[in-house]
């Protein structure tokens, strides 16, 4: 393999982990929850998903275990800030703390432990191309799946009842309540599944792209994801992009090295989070511009009361 | 932040044991232990685990162990070792460079107690930092590699570009261009003590770019080694064995054996005459070994390594002897001369042969 066509192909992959927990935060934030326990939420479903998999051998079962864990810390978050009203900024944090504290003590026994990753997925013909076959045709079935999340959630959030439902409750409940849509419930599921994607995204990383556990694994991707949102300006294409982006930069840092760049590495390592402070400055510059891209409720919370 | 419940709820368990323990004489001599991350069954925490084990073995009941692990380097680990201090332990461990200026700041105020700190460079009466010469296990390791590549390109993955890592990587490529000059290093530094993602994408990437033999310069876990034997390159790593990650590509492990040391050291804490300084421990001092060499290593090879490795034991070859150049070309070491120690501990440059500029 070229470097060229690692590059090109690594970046799919790489993509992947910002994707799956993007998209999760995305539905979230779109209902009108700023979840920051993106981190947390992966680690421990990057424990649970390992330590499922090394006992069963089995990948769909370390993810499915892995969303499930996912979805449990969510639920925690949800329940403090739904139902107890807790500030949702606060709440995320500490629970984004406890999840690092419960993967560390959910993994221990699996320290540095390693499992088989699935192998990519070769489809006759194309995948024997030259450059495009490696890149677009031999990747992991996960791969595959995410970049198809991406679609169905794009869809389901802009053309179905169920994502105007979502959208409308996140620009604003009480009007959505108002309505008769059961804003609570809807709130709570969208977390769920953003607990879920988060689950995915930690199972992908400590099973498929890195297939080890080791304390403190997920290193910051919890973070991008979460920057991811804000840097594609909560629309689902632009997100793709901006996965695809990050993954490339994470790549692009490495392999600039193999090739004597004189550029500072620790540039390249802080590419995505300078750009996503780049974005939000222009996306805020001018109130109605910010009131058109970001959910209007986002991160307030919601008493259920009916005035305003 | 990131371990902070597992950090506290750890350390309260711990401080709960040990509220009980006094200080009289014929109390067992508390040893206090500070890892930076957990004890695995491979890596660096492993290692001086290890060590400290031969310390109990020695000494059986005469001494207690309160080890706590997972700390990383900061303002908790600060706390943590105060409070270890302050439970009674005589004899502390720090297993970790940041645990540094804390440390020292304690063994000033508490002249009864003795200190041995790895990584460091500061020394007090009563505070010994430790490192090993790993060079001269990367020096072998850089003679097997030229035999057994056939690109002539070989690759490190490499943590944060402090002189400890940067003189590794000269001995590995010193070591290679011995055998066959045209060889070259390639070096990706992943800016992170911790990362097992990023430490196999940049592994990925030197073999993408050429290179067939990897070194795993202070990763913790086997990120690298999995990744080299998936791809059919040779690998390498400080530390503890890998073999069972690699077990068809494993070219061996600069091993380090902290036993001696350790145990040399309890000895002195516990005689009354613990003096500290500078420990700078190679193969001389049975800290750094070399082992589960690559049975694709040609019996000629290994003659050849075990002739070199022993000339460095008896010290009639260093692996810093002149000639040395770096990589600009500039003479760094005439012939005949040798590297001080002092100058490699600190040192800031590569040696021709390293294709990456060094970040800046």
């Amino acid at each position: 393999m070229s470097t060229l066509e690692f590059f090109l192909a690594g970046t799919f992959s790489a993509a992947t982990i910002f994707l799956f927990a993007a998209l999760g935060e995305l539905v979230a934030e779109k209902s009108g929850v700023l979840n920051l326990s993106v981190e947390g939420m992966m680690a421990v479903a990057a424990a649970v998903g390992f330590a499922v998999t090394f006992e069963t051998g089995n990948h769909v079962l370390g993810f499915v275990a892995a969303g499930i864990a996912g979805i449990f810390v969510s639920l925690v978050f949800a329940t403090a800030t739904i139902s107890f009203l807790a500030n949702q900024v606060a709440t995320g944090l500490a629970v984004g703390i406890l999840g690092l504290g419960l993967s560390a003590i959910i993994g221990r026994d699996y320290e540095s432990m390693t499992v088989t990753p699935t192998p990519g997925i070769y489809i006759p013909v194309v995948s024997e191309l030259p450059l495009i076959g490696p890149v677009l045709f031999q990747q992991n079935l996960v791969v595959y799946l995410a970049f198809l999340t991406a679609v169905v959630v794009g869809f389901t959030l802009t053309h179905t009842r169920i994502g105007l439902a979502i959208r409308a409750v996140g620009e604003n409940p009480h009007a959505a309540q108002a309505q008769g849509l059961p804003v609570f419930t809807i709130r709570y599921v969208s977390v769920a599944f953003g607990g879920m994607m988060a689950g995915f995204a930690g199972a992908y990383a400590s099973t498929i792209y890195t297939p080890l556990w080791a304390d403190g694994m997920i290193a910051g991707r919890g973070w991008i994801a979460v920057a991811l949102v804000v840097f594609g300006t909560w629309k689902t294409g632009r997100i793709v992009f901006g996965a695809l982006l990050f993954g490339m930069v994470s790549l692009g840092e490495l392999i600039a090295q193999t090739m004597g760049s004189v550029i500072p590495t620790q540039l390249f390592s802080s590419l995505p989070y300078i750009v996503t402070i780049i974005v939000l400055a222009i996306i805020s510059t001018d109130r109605a511009r910010m009131r058109l891209h970001s959910p209007f409720s986002l991160g307030e919370t919601f008493d259920g009361s009916e005035r305003r | 932040m990131k371990r902070f419940i597992s950090q506290t709820l750890i350390a309260a368990a711990i401080a709960g044991c040990m509220v009980a323990t006094g200080n009289a004489q014929d109390d067992p001599l508390e040893i206090g232990v500070l890892l930076p991350s957990p004890i695995a069954d491979v890596g660096w925490s492993h290692a001086l685990n290890e060590g400290i084990n031969a310390v109990k073995k020695k000494y059986g009941d005469e001494v207690k162990v309160n080890t706590i692990e997972n700390i990383q380097e900061g303002p908790d680990a600060d706390r943590i070792i105060n409070k270890m201090v302050g439970d009674g332990n005589d004899f502390l461990l720090l297993g970790s460079f940041g645990f540094m200026n804390a440390g020292l700041r304690l063994a000033q105020r508490n002249p009864d107690l003795s200190f041995i700190h790895a990584s460091g460079y500061k020394t007090a009466d009563n505070f010994s930092p430790f490192t090993a010469k790993y060079y001269e296990g990367a020096y072998l390791m850089g003679m097997a590699a030229a035999e057994l590549t056939t690109t002539k390109k070989l690759g490190v993955v490499g943590a944060f570009a402090i002189p400890e890592l940067i003189s590794t990587i000269n001995g590995f490529a010193l070591g290679a261009r011995s055998i066959d000059p045209d060889i070259t290093v390639d070096v990706v530094w992943i800016n992170s003590w911790f990362d097992p993602a990023k430490a196999q994408d940049a592994a990925k990437a030197l073999i993408a770019g050429g290179s067939d033999v990897l070194f795993s310069n202070a990763q913790d876990t086997p990120s690298v080694v999995t990744v080299a034997e998936e791809a059919g390159a040779y690998v390498f790593n400080l530390n503890s064995s890998m073999k069972e990650y690699a077990p068809t590509r494993y070219l061996g492990v600069v091993k380090t054996d902290w036993a001696p040391f350790f145990v040399a050291s309890v000895d002195a804490h516990i005689a009354g005459n613990f003096e500290g300084k500078n420990e700078w421990l190679g193969m001389t001092d049975d800290v750094v070994v070399v082992e589960d060499w690559s049975s694709d290593i040609s019996a000629d090879m290994a003659a050849q390594i075990e002739a070199t490795q022993a000339d460095i034991v008896s010290g009639a070859r260093h692996v810093y002897d002149g000639p040395l150049t770096n990589q600009a070309g500039e003479e760094m070491v005439p012939a005949g001369e040798r590297l001080e120690d002092g100058a490699i501990l600190g040192i800031d440059w590569h040696v021709q042969g390293v294709n990456t500029p060094l970040p800046q």
